[in-house]
């Protein structure tokens, strides 16, 4: 499967990752820089010391050549230092942050995909009854109910009126011990987070699995005699899941959005919660760092994802 | 008829949809003898897909088989359960379609595809599915089968694809093979080719045949009787040399006189049936071909003909016949084909009422 | 076979394509009828809109006055209909405020997108060439940037304020559309109906707009209707993190915010703003879905 022709693809596709990272930093980097007022006005340091500590930083050359030394760093894995905390080196501190997000967002995904794809293919079998209009309808509920109402919602429900349950485990609000949270701690943002993307995975797969069914191999497939449930699966099942996989970029970009809303109300360390703080503390090299790992995030999630294809569908190779 | 593995009786689907009751197949009868090729010939529409969709128990909602009796075998197939259905299906009696790109599953290698036929009823074992995979493509002739049994459907060409599916039918040895427009979707030359295939495995396996066409040429290529439908009923049944040399139906004979032929005269007008095949939900009384056809007479308005002997081992549907239209109405040297043209037989309201049988449809596009 | 030779229908064949135009439309809207969510959608953003509207003149109190000697965090009360938030403000006047504002940058930020998406989707699809190439790479390299960053930080550059949140949201979001109104620019470009245009000399701005926009028009709304959802959301979420439509201004997410934290004493703080948020993005979903549904020119006749 690895042909010579996947191969050259994805070196195409790497290039591409670097050009569009290259791109994006840029021009936040520009932008954040641009801002008025400068990073160190809320320390109200004036004169002298403000000028040293623009020197320290670099932050009075010409804004390319800052770009520039940004951009070699970078590429050394080096993202810059902190001004809120001095010297605080970013990327060790977004490497953590990244893993814990990355646990949010992974176990979100899973929740996505199982309970989307589930709810979609029994939506689909059973057209047009209760059981299609409930799931639907839970469905459209996970899409448009924005997510920091189902946040609000959940902490109402487990850390008022069931804190048994729970055991106070969610706590609200949330008081993060600093290390990665747990599989429990974590349950109820990801279950949130997931539930609230899972709704488009239903649509899509209901409807993929609605196309599909009507399609002349089913019928093929019935009229050699194979049992209903091999139909299903082996046939309907597989043919349906390839538009699932067409969206599973936009859904990762989907997870990674509602994961900086959530990681804001439950108070998670990842780096959505770094992002927004960067931003209100005009820490702009941070601002940057989280800005470009999370395209480069985005960048890789998509070419698995265009690679799963080729796995799945026999018919695209590269 | 004595004898036959398939014997279909008063068939009666419908469709019951949003605008109103289909009445796609009504009382439809026939016989299919072990090994013989039938064809069942119409316009589209005329029911014959829907005819074989109901032998196999495949149609879907909202369509429902209403009447009749479908013997096989000794058991009436309509009456039988799903499971019971479900083991004669691609078991017994195999049906392949008229696309096959679309009638394969574009991401199972065709060879699997083939073998699950095998593996999904027991009549092959087990431990020679695999082999008889390869062997059952080289017996509609796909070259190199050894290495093409795991390519994928997108890598064969429409005519292998075609005998593919023909290999997937006949795995498991069935005892009748309907084939639904099998060669619509090809080329002509791929078209000759297949019908040629069907016509061998015919007399090699044994197996019978029903063809179901638009296509007159096809079914002089391969099949020894023929039917022909019309707006859901069967109107004229017999052998192809009868049915091409001698048609009884007027419906039959138009078809036959619509299609070019080399050796007409250059001057000889192609005469068409004028009209629509009328609506199944709101069919016309008495014959349902009286709208368009030109030997009506005054009972074909009235009073549908039931299917009756003409000749030895032909029947058709007809108060009037060709027959005594040549002799009678000038049949021979006709030139104007529109309806009751020759008969001079039309409804009360004479010509306005004929415009008036444009079907609802497409007066109501009309105005739109 | 028989072939269908009455003058009635000639007429009928000539005159098809321009029916099947009339006839898409016609159609839609009688589908779009008989779908009853988007009935109830429709109906429930025709009162919203009303109410926002009647905001415009009135409300039952200054949605920025901290009223004197009211009690904060009130429920509702036959005084204050929606009960008060944490600064003692009357939160019916609030939400209808609120309800002007959703409504704003939800339509206001379909518009611009609408826009801009169309004419960069058009230009990059008839032309072609190295017209698209450009095109079509900035919206590839773009397109998988998540687009409640940019809006972030796109909006600290402007400034807060409403005209330019609404840039800020669909500074990202138009590339969807182009990417869309491209690829139906590319298809509708090879049908024959368009050789004809131009073999009889049509300029080809005649042709974008008077022959591949009308074709392309039913996803294109369906579309900007689901931009207004996520633009109406994009904004709470961000006046939710405090990052939007500044105080005193009354958004439902900086409402929701502020009830948030008075989660444990009162929840009809927070409550207001969710249902109003809910029902508002449900409304517009199911209105696009019922658009689409309407429109889906696959599902005609």
């Amino acid at each position: 499967m690895l042909t010579r022709g996947t191969l050259l693809y994805i070196a195409q596709r790497l290039a591409l990752i670097v050009f569009t990272l290259i791109a994006v930093s840029f021009l936040v980097f520009i932008t954040v820089h641009s801002l008025p007022g400068d990073a160190f006005e809320s320390e109200r340091v004036h004169g002298k010391a403000l000028q040293l500590l623009l020197h320290e930083y670099g932050l009075d050359r010409p804004i390319l050549v800052q770009y520039w030394s940004f951009l070699t760093n970078a590429i050394q894995g080096n993202l810059g230092v902190s001004f809120q905390i001095r010297g605080l080196p970013i990327t060790p501190l977004v490497m953590r942050e990244l893993s814990v997000s990355a646990e949010l967002g992974g176990t979100a995904l899973l929740i996505t995909i199982g309970l989307g794809t589930t709810f979609g293919v029994l939506a689909a079998l059973r057209q047009n009854t209760w059981v299609d209009y409930t799931l639907t309808s839970i469905a459209v509920v996970g899409y448009s109910v924005p997510s920091f109402v189902l946040a609000g919602l959940g902490v109402l429900i487990f850390s008022y009126w069931l804190p048994n349950v729970t055991n106070g485990v969610i706590s609200y609000p949330a008081i993060w011990t600093g290390t990665y949270g747990t599989l429990v701690e974590l349950s109820l943002p990801a279950i949130i987070l997931g539930f609230y993307t899972s709704g488009q995975v239903t649509r899509i797969t209901r409807a993929a699995m609605l196309e599909v069914l009507q399609q002349d191999y089913i019928r093929t497939a019935r009229a050699k005699g194979l049992k209903s449930r091999v139909v299903t699966i082996r046939h309907a099942l597989r043919n349906a899941l390839i538009p699932v996989i067409s969206i599973l970029g936009p859904l990762v970009i989907s997870i990674i959005t509602g994961s900086v809303i959530i990681e804001n109300i439950f108070g998670i360390p990842g780096l959505g919660k770094r992002f927004v703080e960067s931003i209100l503390s005009a820490d702009y090299n941070i601002t940057v760092a989280v800005f470009t790992v999370y395209a480069l995030l985005i960048g890789i999630a998509n070419l698995i994802v265009d690679l799963l294809y080729t796995v799945v569908d026999p018919r695209i190779r590269y | 008829m004595t004898d036959s593995i398939l014997e279909v009786r008063n068939l009666s689907t419908h469709f019951f949809t949003d605008d109103g009751e289909v009445k796609a197949v009504r009382g439809v009868s026939f016989g299919v003898a072990p090994g013989e090729t039938l064809g069942i010939v119409g316009e589209s529409g005329c029911g014959k897909s829907v005819t074989a969709m109901s032998i196999l128990g495949l149609v879907q909602r909202p369509g429902k088989v209403v009447a009749g009796e479908i013997m096989f075998k000794g058991s009436d197939l309509l009456k039988l359960s799903n499971e019971e259905l479900r083991n004669i299906r691609g078991r017994d009696i195999a049906m392949i379609f008229q696309d096959p790109l679309s009638s394969m599953n574009p991401v199972l290698r065709v060879g699997y595809q083939i073998d699950e036929a095998m593996y999904a009823h027991d009549k092959i074992p087990k431990d020679q599915v695999k082999q008889r995979g390869i062997d059952l493509l080289k017996q509609v002739r796909v070259s190199d089968a050894e290495r093409r049994i795991n390519d994928f459907p997108h890598q064969f060409s429409g005519g292998m694809r075609q005998r593919a599916m023909i290999a997937m039918g006949l795995s498991n040895k069935p005892d009748l093979l309907i084939a639904d427009e099998p060669t619509t979707a090809l080329d002509v030359t791929v078209q000759a080719q297949i019908l040629e295939l069907l016509r061998d495995l015919n007399e090699q396996t044994g197996a019978a045949i029903i063809l179901i066409t638009h296509n007159l040429g096809v079914v002089a290529g391969l099949c020894k009787r023929v039917l022909v439908m019309y707006a859901g009923e069967i109107v004229e049944e017999g052998t192809v040399e009868q049915i091409f040399e001698r048609p009884q139906h007027p419906y039959t004979w138009s078809l036959l006189r619509s299609v070019p032929r080399i050796d007409a005269n250059r001057g000889h007008r192609l005469l068409s049936i004028e009209g629509l095949p009328p609506d199944l939900i709101d069919l016309p009384q008495g014959c349902k071909f009286n709208p368009r056809c030109p030997f009506r007479v005054e009972r074909c308005f009235h009073e549908s003909p039931p299917i009756e002997q003409v000749a030895p081992a032909q029947h058709a549907a007809c108060w009037v016949t060709m027959e005594r239209a040549y002799a009678d109405m000038g049949a021979g040297t006709i030139t104007d084909t529109s309806p009751g043209a020759a008969s001079g037989v039309h409804p009360a309201g004479g010509k306005r009422a004929a415009e008036a049988e444009v079907p609802a449809a497409v007066a109501e596009a009309v105005n739109d | 076979m028989a072939t269908i030779a009455t003058p009635v229908l000639e007429e009928y064949a000539g005159g098809t394509i321009a029916r099947e135009q009339v006839g898409l439309w016609r159609d839609g809207f009688r589908r779009l009828r008989r779908n009853r969510l988007a009935l109830i959608a429709v109906v429930y953003l025709s009162i919203l809109l009303a109410i926002a509207i009647v905001a415009i003149f009135w409300t039952p109190y200054n949605p920025a006055t901290i009223l004197p000697n009211t009690l904060t965090y009130l429920p509702p009360t036959a005084q204050h209909l929606l009960g008060t938030d944490e600064l003692g403000r009357d939160l019916l006047s609030r939400m209808m405020q609120g309800a002007q504002i959703s409504l704003i940058v939800g339509v206001g930020t379909s518009a611009i997108v609408l826009t801009v998406g169309v004419v960069v989707g058009l230009i990059a699809g008839y032309f072609r060439g190295w017209v698209d190439g450009v095109i079509s790479v900035f919206i590839n390299i773009f397109y998988g940037i998540p687009g409640i960053l940019v809006a972030i930080v796109l909006y600290l550059v402007l400034g807060r304020g409403l005209g330019n949140i609404m840039i800020a949201i669909s500074a990202t979001a138009w590339m969807d559309m182009a990417r869309l109104v491209r690829g139906q620019a590319f298809s509708i470009r090879e049908r024959e109906y368009i050789e004809a245009a131009r073999a009889s000399g049509a300029r080809s701005g005649k042709i974008l707009f008077g022959h591949i926009l009308p074709n392309s028009l039913g996803p294109i709304i369906v579309q900007a209707t689901f931009v207004i959802p996520i633009a109406i959301l994009t904004e709470a979420f961000l006046s939710y993190l405090g990052l939007g439509i500044p105080s005193p201004l009354a958004s439902w997410g900086g409402i929701a915010s502020e009830g948030y934290a008075a989660l444990p004493l009162e929840p009809y703080m927070m409550l207001w703003p969710a249902l109003a948020l809910s029902l508002t993005l449900l409304a517009f979903n199911f209105l696009g879905d019922g658009l689409r549904d309407a429109f889906d020119p696959r599902q005609r006749r």
